[in-house]
């Protein structure tokens, strides 16, 4: 069997919180060397982040939300105050492959890491930066924190139920959306790379990344001239489309009731008729209100109150089995506990499950893909902070372990 | 200069989003992409619009249009036996076939690795499926909207102070462009390790698995706590929400004390703001019902883009809740270049999002706009596979091409 498809290729990793994170994950997965530069001074804003094993915050190497997005890197502390921790940097830049960063524009050339300087000691280096905004144009220099770029991006301005204002996504989508864009980027750029021998700068702006994905509201307003109206879950040319209750899940967590939806959906009439009998229904599909697309988007409401009155009395899996069986769309609105539990994802091994020095062994989502020839895997858990240092430090940057402890004593390596 | 990925050849079996924003991130680099659309009616995101003056038509579907620039486009149906055989004799000649042909049609039409790989054991295969290839739900039909809430994702949306609403999909067809974008970049790797082993390789997406692995903290709650994220909007944090100002909405953001003293600072220190129970970010969260009503009288009073740059020039992340002509007229992507025009024969000319990233040395481009349905048939089955007009004639009459 093959080696994974980037074994051999090294990242220098400077991004943190998120969208960078991702993006070096994908590379991680991919079977790259990634190896993190961290500081305890400054520790990465998801190491101080929920969640953590009983809910105690009492080390910054217990945040399922680090542990998540830092699986299969390395962790090398050191502390920029010092010229000799640069100077350790530099020399993990010489030797890699790529560097990256999700930094504002410019606050990497601060730091005296900048391009024109890397490109220096290493010509070849397929360098990124992943920014909120991008390295230029009149805004380039803005704060950015994942919860706005959503609104920013426009997605916001199409996402809402009818009538009501502008939502969310539920989570800083941008984030991920980047990263993986990000990775595609690098890999596109290593791949010409072993083809000519260049490397090359890429200036990535998260903002604009997340743009791509709304070319139908872009259109609509270029085409048509028209701010896209919200329609909730659904769909000019399918209905049903939407999300229906089932039971309540039968136990309490957290004393809470846990509410259960189903997501169902007909794409043409024959769809619909099938439907109506899994319902205990079959008139309907011949009834005039519902019987064409045309016919049921006009009776949407009632539409949805007819499955609604199903659903309502029956267990999510049952719902999803049972409109399946039909060869209707159905699927659950699957939550954290349902997504853990989920036939699928656990018979296809899509979980992981590696010994972490801190919080043992715990559940993390996996790889979204499978290679034939060449597999990949998430080798390792996410690192404790420095974690590696000692190793990457007398290993491939050479030093002694006697200059490792000196730049200790000195805190420069943190 | 030409794109990164100019050299490889690829052939697109792709209906609605995933597989077709796949091999367009491959295209939009430089790669040949040759699209398989099925006779007579094509890609269903011919039908998906908008269209202008929303007349709909099948060669001005601004989905459509958006999704498949760069690529030449044909028509084959791959289900009879004379089809497959063209798609085979095309992937013999390619580095990667990219198709979202669900399983129970794989298994209809023959559609395998094994299969393709006969003829030319370099292909790389990217398979992009609802729910993978094996497992249980294998078969299961899926829409966007399926998947999209299948991966764990939907539940996080909706009103929480409206729990009998239901949780809310994000606008577009998400799950096919994250499913896309994954199965590009393992497709590229694949491309990458092709380029040093020789060898081709089958490469399968779950997009079920590529949404659950874009879920922020919310699934490690669950098997770190035991706990249930639940709808946006009861964040431990505040302000974090979106607010009506004169001419619009903007997205109030402070996530760290000093951007909300920055904040305060520019509502000009009102006293309320000194209250215990805004004194900090968790605690305001807590009395977020509160805040909110003593915020909404001033914020209704500012333009969206004043308490932007002012907030802007103090550190504080707001941004504006961006509507469609926002971002067609914002300076910065004018500034830098990112919505292009794109000139269609039958859709007219257009703008269009643009590139993702820039690439200093091999730019991202727009080499040609989306084929008209079946527009390179004679191109690609006469010149490139060389069958003879009496045969094209024949497929023709058989509805094959």
């Amino acid at each position: 069997m093959a080696k994974p498809p980037l074994s051999g290729i090294r990242v220098c990793d400077f991004t943190w919180v998120w969208a960078g994170p991702y993006c070096t994950l994908q590379l991680a997965h991919l079977g790259a060397e990634v190896i993190r530069i961290e500081t305890k001074t400054r520790p990465c804003v998801t190491r101080m982040l929920p969640p953590w094993p009983d809910a105690v915050f009492d080390s910054i190497d217990k945040s399922g939300y680090f542990n998540q997005y830092n699986q299969g890197k390395k962790s090398l502390s050191l502390n920029f105050k010092h010229p000799e921790a640069k100077e350790a940097a530099w020399r993990l830049i010489k030797q890699s492959d790529v560097v990256i960063n999700n930094f504002a524009a410019g606050v990497l050339d601060n730091m005296g890491f900048g391009y024109e300087a890397v490109k220096k000691v290493n010509p070849n280096v397929v360098m990124i930066t992943l920014s909120g905004y991008g390295d230029t144009g009149p805004e380039s220099h803005y704060v950015s924190y994942g919860p706005a770029q959503v609104p920013l991006s426009g997605l916001s301005a199409l996402t809402g139920y009818k009538g009501f204002p502008p939502m969310h996504a539920g989570f800083s989508y941008a984030d991920p959306n980047a990263g993986v864009h990000g990775a595609f980027a690098i890999i596109s750029a290593l791949f010409h790379r072993a083809k000519t021998g260049e490397g090359q700068y890429i200036d990535m702006s998260q903002w604009e990344c997340a743009i791509d994905l709304l070319a139908e509201g872009i259109l609509e307003y270029t085409m048509n001239g028209r701010e896209p109206e919200r329609v909730g879950n659904r769909d000019p040319q399918m209905a049903p489309h939407g999300n229906f209750k089932c039971l309540d899940l039968p136990e309490k967590i957290l004393d809470q009731t846990v509410d259960q939806w189903v997501s169902i959906i007909c794409a043409d009439d024959a769809e619909w008729a099938r439907l109506a009998r899994a319902i205990g229904k079959p008139e309907l599909a011949n009834d005039s209100r519902f019987a064409t697309l045309a016919a049921r988007k006009r009776n949407e409401d009632a539409l949805e109150a007819i499955v609604s009155e199903w659903t309502a009395k029956r267990k999510l899996a049952d719902v999803v089995t049972a409109i399946q069986a039909a060869g209707v769309a159905a699927g659950a609105c699957a939550d954290a506990k349902y997504l853990s539990e989920d036939p699928q994802l656990n018979q296809r091994g899509y979980f992981v499950y590696r010994e972490h020095p801190k919080v043992g062994v715990r559940q993390h989502c996996g790889i979204p893909w499978r290679m034939s020839g060449t597999p990949c895997e998430v080798k390792t858990a996410a690192p404790v902070l420095g974690q590696h240092t000692n190793e990457v430090m007398t290993g491939l940057l050479g030093y002694s372990a006697a200059e490792v402890e000196a730049m200790r004593a000195k805190g420069a390596l943190d | 200069m030409a794109g990164a990925l100019s050299s490889l050849k690829i052939v697109e079996v792709g209906e609605m989003v995933s597989a077709p924003y796949c091999s367009k991130m491959l295209a939009d680099m430089g790669a040949e992409v040759v699209k398989i659309e099925r006779p007579g009616a094509g890609d269903r995101a011919r039908t998906r619009g908008p269209f202008p003056g929303d007349v709909p038509n099948p060669e001005k579907s601004g989905l459509f249009l958006y999704l498949n620039t760069n690529k030449r486009g044909v028509t084959l149906d791959i289900t009879q036996p004379d089809g497959f055989e063209i798609l085979e004799k095309l992937a013999a000649d390619a580095d990667i076939l990219v198709h979202n042909v669900t399983p129970p049609e794989m298994d209809r039409v023959g559609l395998t690795y094994e299969r393709m790989r006969r003829t030319n054991p370099k292909l790389i295969m990217t398979s992009i499926l609802p729910f993978g290839l094996t497992g249980p739900y294998r078969n299961y039909r899926a829409e966007d909207l399926t998947i999209w809430c299948a991966g764990g994702v939907c539940v996080l949306n909706g009103a929480p102070q409206f729990p009998a609403l239901p949780p809310l999909k994000t606008a577009g067809q998400q799950a096919g462009y994250q499913g896309g974008a994954h199965a590009a970049t393992a497709t590229v790797a694949a491309a990458f390790a092709q380029l040093r082993d020789g060898a081709g390789q089958h490469v399968e997406i779950s997009i079920q698995e590529s949404i659950a692995s874009i879920l922020e903290m919310t699934f490690e709650y669950w098997p770190y706590m035991k706990m249930l994220s639940t709808r946006w909007g009861q964040k431990p944090l505040a302000p974090v929400a979106a607010m009506q100002c004169k001419d619009g909405y903007i997205f109030l953001c402070c996530i760290e004390e000093h951007q909300w003293r920055n904040f305060v600072e520019i509502m000009g220190n009102p006293e309320w703001a000194e209250e215990e129970i805004f004194k900090d970010r968790l605690v305001r969260a807590v009395n977020w019902d509160a805040l909110k009503v003593l915020l909404e009288p001033w914020v209704s009073q500012q333009t969206v883009q004043d308490l932007y740059r002012k907030a802007q020039a103090k550190r504080v992340p707001f941004a504006p809740v961006s509507t469609m002509g926002d971002l067609l007229n914002s300076e910065h992507l004018k500034a830098r270049g990112f919505f292009v025009e794109i000139a269609q024969p039958v859709a007219g000319t257009h703008k269009y999002p643009g590139a993702p990233l820039k690439y200093a040395r091999t730019p991202w481009a727009i080499r040609r706009p989306a084929p008209t349905l079946g527009q390179h048939n004679a191109e690609v089955f006469g010149k490139q596979l060389g069958l003879s007009q009496a045969r094209l004639d024949e497929l023709k009459r058989k509805g094959v091409i």
